[in-house]
Parts: C-alpha cells; structure tokens; sequence
C-alpha cells in the first residue's frame, strides 16, 4: 500500500527537491525518470531563455542601465556579493519574524473568534474592513508610531500576512465534521478539547493553505516596509538596496535585488510546502501524493 | 423467566413525542420499557423516526412530549455518567489519530492516565479483532475494520448502554454478515450490557435482537414490539432457520400496517 504511494504526481507547479519526497519512494530507475520529467523541461527552457536575453543584449546592443545582460547582473551581484548578502539576510530577519507574528496572531485571534460565535459576529467584518485598507496606506502611519526600522517593517510584514491566516484558518475551525462535533459532545468534551483535539487538527489543511499564501506575502511586506520605513547603511535590507540602485541607475544590480527577492520567495514557499507535506501526508488528501481510491 | 422486578430498567419511554418546529410529527406517543441486557433494535423505513429516537436517548435532541428516562435519570445526566456509549453509521475515527488513539479517545476527554487508556484501548481493539492494525492510520483501513475501530472506541468505557445508530448500514452484505456475527460475540461476553440498535434492515434486526421495535412513519410510531425468543450464540446457521424466516415475515407484516 505505502509503494503507490509514492508514484509521482504533478504536485505542485514548483519543482520540489528529491529530499522532499516521500523517504519510501520507488526504486531508483523510476525515481531517474520522474526526475528527468520534471527538472529537464523548465531546465531547458531555462536556459534557452537566459542564452536568448544574453544574445539579444550583445547583438542589438543594448544600454546596460536599459537593459542588463544576464552576464551583467551575475558580475554586478558577485562584486556587491557581502551588500546583497547583508541585504537580503536583513529581510529574511524581518519577514520572519512578520510571519511568525501573523501565523500566532493569525491563528490564536481564529480560536478566539471561533470559539465563539457573537465574538465572530462582531469582530469579524472589522477584520475585513481593516484587511481592505492598502498596506502603503497604513505604513506610514506605523512609521510614526513605532519609528523607522526593522520594528516598523517587522509589523508592516506582519500585516499583510495577518488576514490570509486568520480567515483560514476561522475557515478551517468553522468546517468541522458535524458527526464528530457530535462524538466529541456525547463523550462530555469540554469546549477546550473539542477545541485543541478536535477543531484545530481538522482545520490544519486550512491553516497550511494560509501559511503558504502568507509566508510570500511577509516577504514582499518585508520589501514593501523596507521601501517606505527601511534604514540605510550597512543594515539596510533588499528594499532600500533596491531603492538605492533605482536612484543611481544601476540597473544591474537592481536585476540582482530583485531575483534575490524572488528566490528569498520561492525558498520561503519550498520551506512551508515541505512542512505541509510533513504534517499532512500520513491522514491529509491534499499531500498523499497518489492516484489511489 | 427471569423475575421482571429484580431486572434494572435500563431507557424507559412513556408517551414520548418529538414534533419539529415546523409541524412535523417525527414520534408520537411511544411507549416502551428496556431492561437491562436486552438487544432491542428499532427498525423501520427512513422517516420513521427510528434515529429521532435515538438522537433524544442520547440527549442531542430533545422531546417535546412524555416522558424519557435513560439509566433512571435524564438523557443528558445518563450521558454524564459515562455508562453509554455510540456507534454511528459514519465511523468518525480521527483521521490523524492511530487506531489506538482514537479508540483511546473517550477515556481521554475523561482525563484517564496514559497508562490505563492504553491498556484499556488495547483490550478494546482485541475484541474486535484489530490488534495488528492499533498503530495503523485510519486511512488504511478497509471500510469493515473502520466500523471495528469504531465499535472498539465504544467498547473501550465498558459502556452499559451501547448505542448503535445504523452501524453496517454503509457496508457490503459479507461484511456485515461478518460484523454482526462479531457483535454478537462481543455481546455474549458481557451479557448485561444493554444494546439498542437502529437499522432499516429487517434480517439484521432479527438475527441480532432479543426485541424488535417496529416503527411505522407518519408519523413515527412503535407498531409492535416482536420478540425474538432464540437463545444464544447464534451463528450463521439461524439465518436459514425455519424460525428466522417466521420471524421476519412477522416483522414485515407489522411494517406493511
């Protein structure tokens, strides 16, 4: 039964590490070919594109500051190599702790909201209201209360976060089963451990599905705060690195800030996927990973 | 014939009614006594108020006429004591639980040591022959061994009073044969232990109970109340028995009223 489990599928649109799988995957040929399925087609199309940009550059030779060659971006990026570093660890620092804000607070407002339903009532649509007002809006007004820095964008991240995961996850804690709410209720469970052993685990697909909308969100709010409340010098994250280049027109540089916003993205999102593969794959639909019944 | 009195007096119903707000007469006028050790079934056709029956027993519904006393005291004071347990058609086992936890479940939420849960849950999934399967994920479970997990979840409080709300009733016929033969076993083990079990199905019904309630729709009613005066253990060989074929057309003539 485990052995078909593995068979691969198109999980995800992402091509996900061979150390992400399933540990049980099939013999090594089939694993050979699923590789090569998945990782050679975007690889060559990889390629063929950045060749064709190159060629393009040096043939109707292009202005640098219009247009970097991929060459051009790959020496700007190795030469500023400590900046970039500094700049993207700078944002890593501040969109994690955003996220991490907006998945407690997300989550722990949820139970509060869910647990009941006149709190629901009456908080909830502000929390829509709140969510309908643009970030940019709002930064400037955190800016003055908590001062330029890495708190000012560790809370605008979090913000934008915040409302992905509370709705999710009050989503996934209001579709619980009602057969067993009702088993839960004839064995005389309190509204706690309906709560926690009930209605939380079952609203973990929901609460996946928020991780991985916000954790790509806290870094654009990371870059975002770094544009509007972003410190200079040696701290400065992506953001201001990115507003910087802009300012002085190297164009290649702000082509390397930008892919490594990108890639700081995409890592994040690898990172919650494997989680949820984690949590999910032995009782989950979403993450089984196969064709069975 | 054992003396009626010495008997305890396990769910008593007097002119028990149910009507739904919107008008509906789901139970009219029931009266019934169950005593301790019966294996009372209540079968009848959907809409017959069978599972309303059950939902006031359990205390998830209330009724709205008569009288209704489970285990000497109300529905939900019954429930309170720990003494009854339920099955359900949909086994709702936790799907990211083992076999073993969600057996365990009940005498968790009742703040039972570690120790003795698993020692109690381990007993329970033997009964219904789950052993090598306790650590197994729900998931890969065939639908009987569900219904077993299940049934083992209900067994684990050493209930009193099971209560069974169409249990087979999602399950192929071999299964089910096999699963009734199972409780029955279970049953004999712990003779006074009171099971009243809700079906549609009238050879489930006798091949299991000691009474039949026959229920009638529109509204919902005990029609009568059939004896099934067969000792145990029954095995397969009843259900091809002169006495079961009797049995079942009287329990069908009383359904046809």
């Amino acid at each position: 039964m485990r052995s078909d489990i593995a068979t691969e599928s198109a999980g995800t649109a992402l091509p996900s590490l061979p150390s992400a799988r399933p540990a049980k995957a099939a013999g090594k040929p089939s694993r050979w070919l699923s590789w090569r399925k998945k990782v050679l087609p975007p690889s060559i199309a990889f390629v063929v594109f950045v060749g064709g940009w190159e060629l393009f550059c040096r043939l109707a030779d292009i202005k640098p500051y219009l247009l970097p060659k991929p060459s051009d971006i790959v020496r700007a990026a190795s030469e500023n190599a400590s900046n970039l570093w500094t700049s993207v660890y700078t944002t890593i620092t501040e969109a994690v702790l955003g996220f991490l804000l907006s998945i407690l607070l997300g989550v722990g407002m949820a139970i509060v909201l869910a647990a009941s339903k006149l709190v629901e009532r009456s908080v909830y649509p502000y929390a829509i209201i709140l969510q309908t007002i643009p970030i940019v809006a709002v930064a400037p007004i955190i800016v003055i209360w908590f001062g330029a820095g890495i708190n000012a964008i560790v809370i605008i991240a979090f913000l934008i976060g915040f409302f992905p995961m509370l709705s999710n996850t009050l989503i996934g804690l209001n579709s619980t089963d009602h057969n067993m709410k009702n088993l839960f209720y004839l064995y005389n469970a309190s509204p706690l451990q309906t709560m926690f052993r009930l209605r939380l685990p079952a609203a973990l697909p929901y609460i996946v599905a928020g991780l991985k909308i916000s954790c790509t969100l806290a870094v654009i709010g990371a870059i975002v705060g770094e544009y509007i409340a972003g410190i200079g010098g040696g701290q400065g994250g992506l953001g201001y690195a990115i507003t910087v280049a802009a300012s002085r027109l190297k164009t290649a540089y702000l082509f390397a800030c930008g892919f490594s916003a990108s890639l700081l993205g995409i890592a994040f999102f690898l990172l919650v996927n494997a989680f949820s593969k984690w949590m999910l794959s032995s009782w989950h639909e979403s993450e089984m990973n196969s064709h069975e019944g | 014939m054992e003396a009626m009195a010495n008997v305890k007096e396990r769910v008593r119903m007097e002119r028990l009614s149910k009507v739904y707000p919107n008008g509906t007469v789901a139970v009219q006028d029931v009266n019934l006594s169950i005593r301790e050790g019966e294996f009372l079934s209540f079968v009848g056709p959907s809409g017959c108020g069978k599972s309303t029956i059950f939902k006031m027993i359990t205390g998830l519904s209330g009724a709205t006429g008569g009288k209704l006393e489970v285990m000497g005291t109300s529905p939900k004071q019954a429930r309170k004591q720990s003494d009854t347990a339920f099955v359900f058609q949909d086994h709702t086992l936790l799907p990211w639980s083992s076999v073993l936890d969600n057996v365990a479940l009940p005498l968790a939420l009742r703040g039972v040591s570690r120790q003795e849960r698993t020692r109690e849950a381990e007993r329970a999934i033997e009964l219904v022959g789950l052993k090598e399967h306790a650590r197994s994920m729900p998931r890969q479970l065939s639908g009987g061994m569900k219904m077993r997990a299940s049934i083992a979840r209900a067994l684990v409080s050493r209930p009193k009073l099971l209560l069974m709300d169409e249990p087979f009733g999602a399950l192929d016929e071999i299964t089910r044969q096999t699963l009734q033969l199972e409780l029955l076993d279970i049953w004999s083990r712990d003779r006074e232990m009171t099971v009243l079990f809700v079906t549609h199905n009238v050879f489930e019904a006798v091949f299991l109970s000691t009474r039949i309630a026959v229920m009638t729709p529109r509204p919902g009613k005990v029609a009568s109340l059939i004896d099934v005066p067969v000792p145990f253990p029954r095995d397969d060989s009843f259900r091809s028995a002169p006495e079961f074929g009797r049995i079942v057309r009287s329990v069908s003539d009383a359904l046809k009223h």
